[in-house]
């Protein structure tokens, strides 16, 4: 930022402006092109983004160091026949755990999430308006108090289940519900009941028209919602630690904040970074299909990513 | 087409404590255009849903044929409706919007095909089929609804607004094409509008709405020129509405008192004693010179000239006190009246109406009317 002020700043000073007089033009008519914003925008966006690729770019070092740079090598994904990602028996399993959870969190947690979606959206009557504010609860509690509750829940109250797999696919579904719910509703509300009382009106029974007109209108807060789980469901840490049960239920989070605490090598970064890319290709995808399913609606294309974006907690 | 008669008996409905159809009777014989004319929330929306299923009274019966529907549900009603936004079905082509009513009936491919190629060909919208709603102008999906609801050779077609997201030219040009469309197909039309200009060329009869109530049932000719209320006089057109205190009956004619000037009225209630309010249309006032004399001729001053185009609106303040506006029709030779000229303002007899003064007017007429 301070090179282009200085130059910026000269050529002001040949015309007879000082940088001053430049930020006192700006306050008189902040609608201008706002440069101080775009500087502020762009700083942030670096002050966010530089750790995540300096992680990136210690998981391909050519040696153990997680500091000190030695050139390009894949080995900590699948060259190091021992500690890289996919030769490093725990890594896999916890990757694979990971994908497993957040694989079956989207299965199970999208349906029922429409269906209460629904159901809210179109409940009116004694309470409806509670309902409507409980389902945001899950979305503010802190998820160390859920853990806790449902950690107590399994293994005092419903012993069926138990920690491990099960009781971690519960647990996620149980939180992420509320992202479909919020998501789904808010389109529900976007569209209107115009739709359904047309199709009613050329003869619809209630099943045709949600079917042929209410579920392909909601496709796109489906997809984004199933999206949303799995990214929040693949980096959930509080949860999985809560109700894993050992070895076998550690998830890539779980993997990566022990081995951190342990010795650290730079596997641990690969890991992670396999994490971002699934993380970031499962958002992308719900933003496609998002953009694809509304394009051509009234104003959808302006805010398209930000109704997305908002979803994404 | 046969049938098509709507029947409304003592129809109410309430959402939680407030009442938005209070109590209305209405016929609607078969192959009618019915306007239900008002402002917003007089209730005439409301009244439109009910029909087509999408609310249920509180009260009171729907009769189609003679059928009581009141509890119907929509699908199964025979009556369609175009939506005030259209609600084309953003993610079916124009073909598929107009073939999903035929689908539900499991009609046939060849038959859909056929009718829904002559439906988009009554609104001439036949090249359109492959486009998505998105692709066509507010015009072209207005046509496109028109044709999804018609397809199906309803008894009833309920239009609610439908022109209202329109240009101004564009829907005088629609305005038209309705009225010849439904000539054309003979089936009864409710139209919901809050435009009387809409209602008035439109119509065969209208019903003038004010809060939940219907004030006149009547044609458009009779609505207008005729009023029998206040709130109607007031709602359709510009009409100067004067407190007057009038003396009853005197050969067909009614004296009124205006401030410190006596009137004749020719028209409405001529019986009425006391207080009560007179009406003339701007139209029907004539401006002349201050020396001017005869009856039902009052002293004013001009206010303001505003120039319309087609006319000139005066507006003159009378010696009374109260403001009236006179339309002086653009002849071509320029208005000779400017602000501050004294003039004499002629409020002929036959123009002059004397009202019930009731906002909300008992709604017994509305079965007695007569269809036109």
């Amino acid at each position: 930022m301070s090179d282009t002020t200085v130059t910026r700043s000269a050529v002001d000073r040949t015309r007879g402006f000082s940088t001053l007089q430049r930020a006192r033009g700006w306050m008189s008519n902040p609608w201008g092109r706002p440069r101080f914003l775009v500087v502020i925008t762009w700083a942030y966006m670096i002050w966010a983004l530089v750790p995540v690729l300096i992680a990136i770019q210690f998981s391909f070092n050519d040696s153990r160091s997680r500091t000190v740079w030695h050139g390009f090598s894949t080995k900590w994904y699948w060259g190091d026949p021992v500690n890289s990602v996919w030769n490093d028996p725990a890594l896999r399993t916890a990757l694979s755990q990971s994908i497993k959870l957040a694989a079956a969190d989207v299965v199970i947690a999208t349906p029922i999430g429409v269906a209460l979606a629904l159901g809210l959206a179109r409940w009116r009557g004694r309470g409806s308006g509670p309902s409507n504010f409980l389902m945001l609860f899950p979305l503010v509690t802190p998820e160390i108090v859920m853990g806790v509750s449902l950690l107590l829940l399994f293994t005092q109250l419903f012993t069926v289940v138990h920690t491990g797999t099960t009781a971690q696919i519960l647990g996620h579904v149980t939180f992420s519900i509320s992202y479909v719910v919020v998501i789904v509703r808010g389109r529900l509300f976007s569209i209107g009941r115009e739709y359904e009382e047309a199709a009613a009106d050329l003869g619809a029974s209630p099943s045709v028209a949600l079917f042929r007109i209410l579920l392909p209108l909601l496709t796109p807060a489906i997809v984004a919602s199933a999206a949303i789980v799995f990214a929040i469901s693949i980096d959930d840490f509080v949860i999985s630690q809560w109700l894993s049960n050992g070895a076998d239920t550690t998830t890539v989070p779980m993997a990566i904040y022990s081995a951190t605490r342990a010795a650290p090598l730079p596997s641990t970064n690969a890991i992670a970074t396999v994490m971002v890319l699934i993380t970031l290709a499962s958002v992308v995808a719900g933003f496609l299909v998002w953009r694809m399913f509304t394009r051509g609606e009234r104003g959808a294309g302006q805010s398209a990513i930000g109704d997305f974006a908002a979803l994404d907690a | 087409m046969a049938g098509g008669e709507v029947k409304l008996i003592d129809l109410v409905k309430q959402f939680g404590d407030v009442t938005a159809v209070d109590g209305i009777n209405l016929q609607m014989p078969a192959g009618e255009f019915f306007s239900m004319l008002g402002p917003s929330g007089c209730g005439k929306t409301t009244t439109l849903r009910m029909i087509a299923g999408f609310e249920q009274p509180t009260s009171g019966e729907i009769l189609l044929d003679g059928e009581d529907m009141a509890y119907t549900p929509p699908h199964k009603r025979n009556v369609n409706t175009v939506f005030q936004s259209y609600a084309l079905f953003p993610h079916l082509s124009v073909f598929d919007n107009v073939a999903f009513g035929l689908r539900r009936q499991r009609a046939s491919k060849v038959e859909i095909k056929q009718r829904v190629g002559e439906a988009l060909g009554m609104v001439q919208m036949a090249d359109y089929g492959r486009r998505k709603p998105s692709q066509l102008s507010g015009g072209q999906q207005q046509r496109v609804a028109l044709a999804r609801a018609l397809v199906l050779k309803p008894a009833v077609l309920l239009l609610d607004e439908p022109l209202g997201a329109l240009d101004a030219k564009l829907r005088k040009a629609l305005q038209i094409e309705l009225k010849a469309l439904q000539q054309q197909v003979g089936i009864t039309f409710i139209y919901v509008t809050h435009d009387q200009e809409e209602a008035l060329t439109m119509s065969d009869r209208i019903a003038v709405m004010n809060e939940g109530r219907v004030e006149q049932v009547a044609a458009p000719r009779d609505v207008y020129e005729e009023p029998s209320t206040t709130f109607v006089a007031d709602f359709l057109g510009v009409s100067n509405l004067m407190a007057a205190t009038a003396h009853g009956d005197s050969n067909g004619r009614c004296r009124v008192s205006v401030g410190d000037f006596d009137l004749f009225a020719g028209q409405g209630e001529v019986g009425t004693s006391g207080e009560t309010k007179i009406v003339i249309r701007p139209e029907r006032i004539h401006l002349e010179s201050q020396d001017s004399t005869g009856e039902n001729r009052i002293p004013g001053m001009v206010e303001r000239v505003v120039y319309l185009g087609n006319a000139n609106q005066v507006i003159v303040r009378l010696a009374h006190g109260e403001v009236v506006q006179a339309l002086v029709q653009n002849t071509g030779q320029e208005l000779h009246y400017s602000q501050g000229d004294p003039v004499r303002v002629n409020l002929p007899p036959e123009a002059l109406r004397v009202l019930r003064d009731t906002g909300a007017a008992p709604v017994a007429d509305a079965q007695a009317a007569a269809p036109v």
